[in-house]
């Protein structure tokens, strides 16, 4: 990691203290447990329910768009900056392009985060880049890029999926021309149960194999829809699933991301009328 | 290289009648040509040539502390390099996003216990532990590089000779290892369920595997499937186009199939190989 | 029905060189002498340096008249005026076209030296300037014949003749351009059901059977509808894998090399012929037959 000399370092050989409580000798298989009992989640929902979203677009004063999503603990700003001249570029494109960041800030998760884009944040910004590709209409501007940067506030699970919704909530707020509202959804599979949008210690949980049965999938999917089309958009899976388990689980999730397009629909008419109304006092 | 109308419209033809530009079949592959342990160096290492795609893949192996909240595991850590040799596009930091992407790719395969399993390069627990670093040279891009570069690393690994530790002394703070000397005295590693990388790349209507440089221009979007076994390891979607859930499901069942039969061939080949074959590049 | 997957080991690798029956030439290095008389004149690849010729590169001795060159194996095209190229459009600019050529730099292609849709011959106005696109594109394919030779070796091409212009659907093969003969004519209509253009920069274009009578408004119009029928596929397909089997062994690329590598290749299926030692086969049978002729 590149030293940062701008701000006071801790020692280096820091480790994050849970790893000395009790709480942290538990076996997996206990944690799972526990974590659901009796078909209910620690958060009281049922496996294959969504947490309860809030959304809101007008966040940040000085980006031409941008958005602010909750789900449940975890929480998102996404905003977007106006098309401008691709630095570097002579060559003739027909087509625009997007400029993608996506960062954790250093407080959000339980280990504190680098200052800098890890390895895993720029696999995440590149897997937005490639849900948003599909959705901007990117003949509408060539040779022009429009970037669009995501901070997570608070990490608690399916945060790339509430950055995606966000960030089209963030596009549409911007003006920019879209084919459809990209909705997007996390599912973790461990050992026959399907955990939509599981919160972080769900989906630490669903990273390793709990059960020693040959047949059983444990992993994380991450799903982006266009929801009128029906166009998966972009699709990320990590873990070991069998091929069966996988299908079954792409059908949940095209239900859970048509299920989402409702919220997102009444965040833009909300700002819509907001506006209308502003512009009618004035 | 860009294409014209014309002759993205011969490859899409091509494609919808199962007979492509060279001949081969929506589910062919090209000849490919893999040796291993050619670097002297490296603990293990494997070059693939695929038609006109020369990956170099080669393993080294450090002593390091396991990561506190996870002392029972090694490290393995995929680093991919993409020469200059490749393209002069490739000079500097331009291919640093195709070298990210393959890398991410790589580390989501290998990241389940059940595909490859850390534990075994455990020394002492929470104290010492094996780091394996697997770089990968790209030598020549010629379309297909997931499919090389996971065939190549599997090699690798296979052909990798981790040290046998035959004592360890722990002396207050101080820990010694005490390594066996001679170099037939080590231990393989377990690469049965190693991920093999399909790339699975649709043309109009149809789903097309190793694709070449062309026909990768003339595709919408593509579908990387990692399979271990029988299951899936990682899947990620490239290129700009989206996809039909119904498209995607067949993408990837194809990709399954596929990714067990080059397992096979692979396999084959390896058990071929006998020790000290040096070819490398002379030949 | 499922082709077999091969991964062969490097030491199994097969020997792609042909036996050929004439006697090998001398082969020049950079910095060796050619001759020491100084009647000759300098060609490509050699320099003079204290009123010896000496080689600047790797490869065979060419001599015509007085005229001495080296001419390396591997080397990027040198165009000659008269010669048919291959070549794809790079850059679209003021009022004329870059073209890319396997050459040290581009060549151009000017606006004037194209023939207009319709076959009018008239003066190119400001409005055709604006309209260069819906002519030629990035990474469109054309036959063209260069007209003139720059000082500084770049090439200036021209298609004004009906029998160049925009290529249609058909597939393009790269070779080095020292493999290919130069010959009368590069535009071969292979009586297999394919034709053939060999262009002298190393590419080659291969496609369905042109019909002279179609092609009278210069090549621009291309009909992309049509779907080539499987027959035709093949055999063009077959052609392609023939043409990297001889460049593969390093044998001279022309009509009658092509003709006899499809029909020694006939004993494979297509797919086949992709396998090392399928290209060796065919590549030796072809050199077989090619001395036969030869020394009859």
């Amino acid at each position: 990691m590149p030293k940062d000399h701008k701000r006071i370092n801790g020692p280096e050989e820091t480790v994050p203290y849970n790893l000395f409580t009790k709480l942290n000798t538990k076996t997996l298989l206990t944690k799972f447990e526990e974590a659901v009992c009796n078909g209910k989640r620690t958060d009281l929902r049922v496996p294959e329910e969504h947490r309860k979203i809030f959304l809101k677009s007008g966040i940040v004063s000085q980006a031409k768009g941008s958005a602010y999503i909750e789900l449940g603990k975890t929480k998102v700003i996404v905003s977007v900056f106006d098309p401008r001249e691709i630095p570097n570029r002579t060559d003739y494109s027909l087509k625009g392009e997007i400029y993608c960041e996506f960062k954790f800030a250093p407080f959000s998760c339980v280990k504190r985060r680098q200052h800098q884009q890890d390895t895993e944040e720029k696999q995440y910004s590149a897997i937005m880049k490639q849900a948003l590709e599909s959705t901007v209409c990117r003949h509408e501007f060539p040779n022009f890029q429009v970037d669009i940067y995501a901070l997570v506030l608070h990490n608690d699970g399916s945060v790339l999926s509430a950055a995606i919704t966000a960030a089209g909530v963030a596009l549409s707020h911007a003006g920019v021309p879209m084919y459809d509202a990209i909705t997007s959804v996390t599912l973790g599979i461990q050992d026959g149960i399907r955990l939509l949008d599981p919160n972080c210690e769900e989906q630490t949980l669903c990273e390793i194999p709990i059960s020693s049965k040959q047949e059983s999938s444990h992993g994380v999917i991450i799903v982006s829809m266009l929801d009128t089309h029906e166009q998966i958009s972009q699709f990320y899976q990590y873990g070991c699933i069998s091929v069966e388990d996988l299908s079954a689980s792409v059908d949940v999730l095209k239900q859970a991301c048509k299920n989402i397009v409702p919220v997102v629909q009444k965040c833009l008419v909300k700002h819509v009328l907001r506006t209308l109304n502003e512009d009618v006092e004035d | 290289m860009s294409l014209c109308e014309a002759e993205k419209t011969f490859v899409l033809h091509g494609v919808e009648e199962n007979f492509r530009v060279d001949g081969r079949e929506r589910e062919d592959y090209r000849p490919m040509e893999l040796e291993t342990d050619i670097v002297s160096h490296a603990f293990g290492s494997a070059r693939l040539r695929l038609a006109n795609t020369d990956v170099l893949v080669a393993v080294k192996i450090e002593v390091d502390a396991p990561f506190p909240e996870r002392p029972y595991e090694g490290k393995l850590d995929f680093f991919v390099d993409c020469s200059a040799n490749a393209t002069p596009d490739f000079e500097g930091r331009g291919g640093e996003e195709l070298a990210v992407q393959i890398s991410n790719a790589l580390s989501s395969a290998y990241r389940s216990p059940n595909v490859f399993d850390l534990r075994k390069l455990c020394i002492l627990k929470g104290k010492k532990c094996w780091k394996l670093y697997v770089d990968i040279l790209l030598l020549e891009c010629g379309g297909n590089l997931f499919d090389a570069v996971s065939l190549a690393v599997k090699a690798a690994l296979w052909n990798t000779q981790v040290p046998l530790v035959k004592q360890v002394d722990i002396d207050g703070n101080n820990i010694n290892l005490d390594v066996s000397d001679s170099l037939s005295d080590c231990q393989r590693m377990d690469v049965e369920k190693a991920p093999i990388m399909v790339t699975v790349c649709k043309i109009g209507e149809r789903c097309v595997v190793d694709p070449n440089a062309a026909e990768e221009k003339c595709s919408v979007g593509s579908v990387v499937v990692a399979v271990a076994g029988r299951k899936i390891s990682t899947v990620l979607q490239t290129g700009t186009g989206s996809l039909h859930p119904v498209t995607l499901l067949e993408c990837l069942t194809l990709g399954v199939k596929i990714a067990q039969r080059l397992d096979t061939a692979l396999w084959d080949t390896l058990r071929q190989i006998k020790p000290n074959q040096d070819v490398g590049f002379l030949k | 029905m499922p082709q077999k997957i091969y991964i062969r080991l490097a030491s199994h690798r097969v020997n792609t060189s042909v036996a050929v029956n004439q006697r090998h030439p001398k082969i020049f290095t950079p910095g060796e002498v050619i001759t020491t008389q100084n009647e000759f004149m300098r060609g490509h690849g050699t320099y003079e340096e204290n009123g010896e010729l000496k080689s600047s590169v790797a490869g065979v001795r060419e001599q015509v008249n007085n005229l001495i060159s080296v001419r390396p194996l591997k080397s990027r095209y040198n165009g000659e005026v008269g010669d048919v190229v291959v070549g794809r459009i790079t850059e679209v600019q003021q009022k004329r076209w870059k073209v890319e050529t396997n050459s040290r730099l581009d060549s151009v292609l000017p606006l004037s030296a194209v023939n207009l849709p319709g076959g009018e011959l008239r003066r190119r106005s400001a409005e055709d300037e604006h309209m260069m696109r819906q002519f030629l594109q990035e990474g469109d394919l054309i036959s063209a014949e260069v007209q003139s030779v720059h000082s500084d070796g770049s090439l200036s091409l021209h298609t004004r003749s009906l029998k160049y212009g925009k290529l249609a659907q058909g597939v393009l093969v790269k070779v080095f351009p020292s493999l290919i003969r130069r010959s009368k004519t590069h535009f071969h209509n292979l009586p297999i059901g394919a034709s053939v253009i060999l262009g002298n920069n190393g590419f080659i274009w291969i496609c369905p059977t042109i019909n002279n009578t179609d092609e009278s408004v210069g090549g621009f119009i291309q009909n992309l509808e049509q779907v080539v029928p499987k027959q035709e596929r093949e055999t063009i397909a077959r052609i392609r894998n023939c043409i990297l089997a001889l460049m593969q062994s390093k044998m001279l690329l022309y009509d009658t090399s092509i003709l006899y590598a499809y029909e020694e290749s006939l004993k494979y299926s297509v797919p086949e012929l992709l396998v090392p030692e399928a290209m060796v086969d065919t590549a030796v049978l072809t050199q077989q037959r090619l001395c036969m002729i030869e020394n009859e």
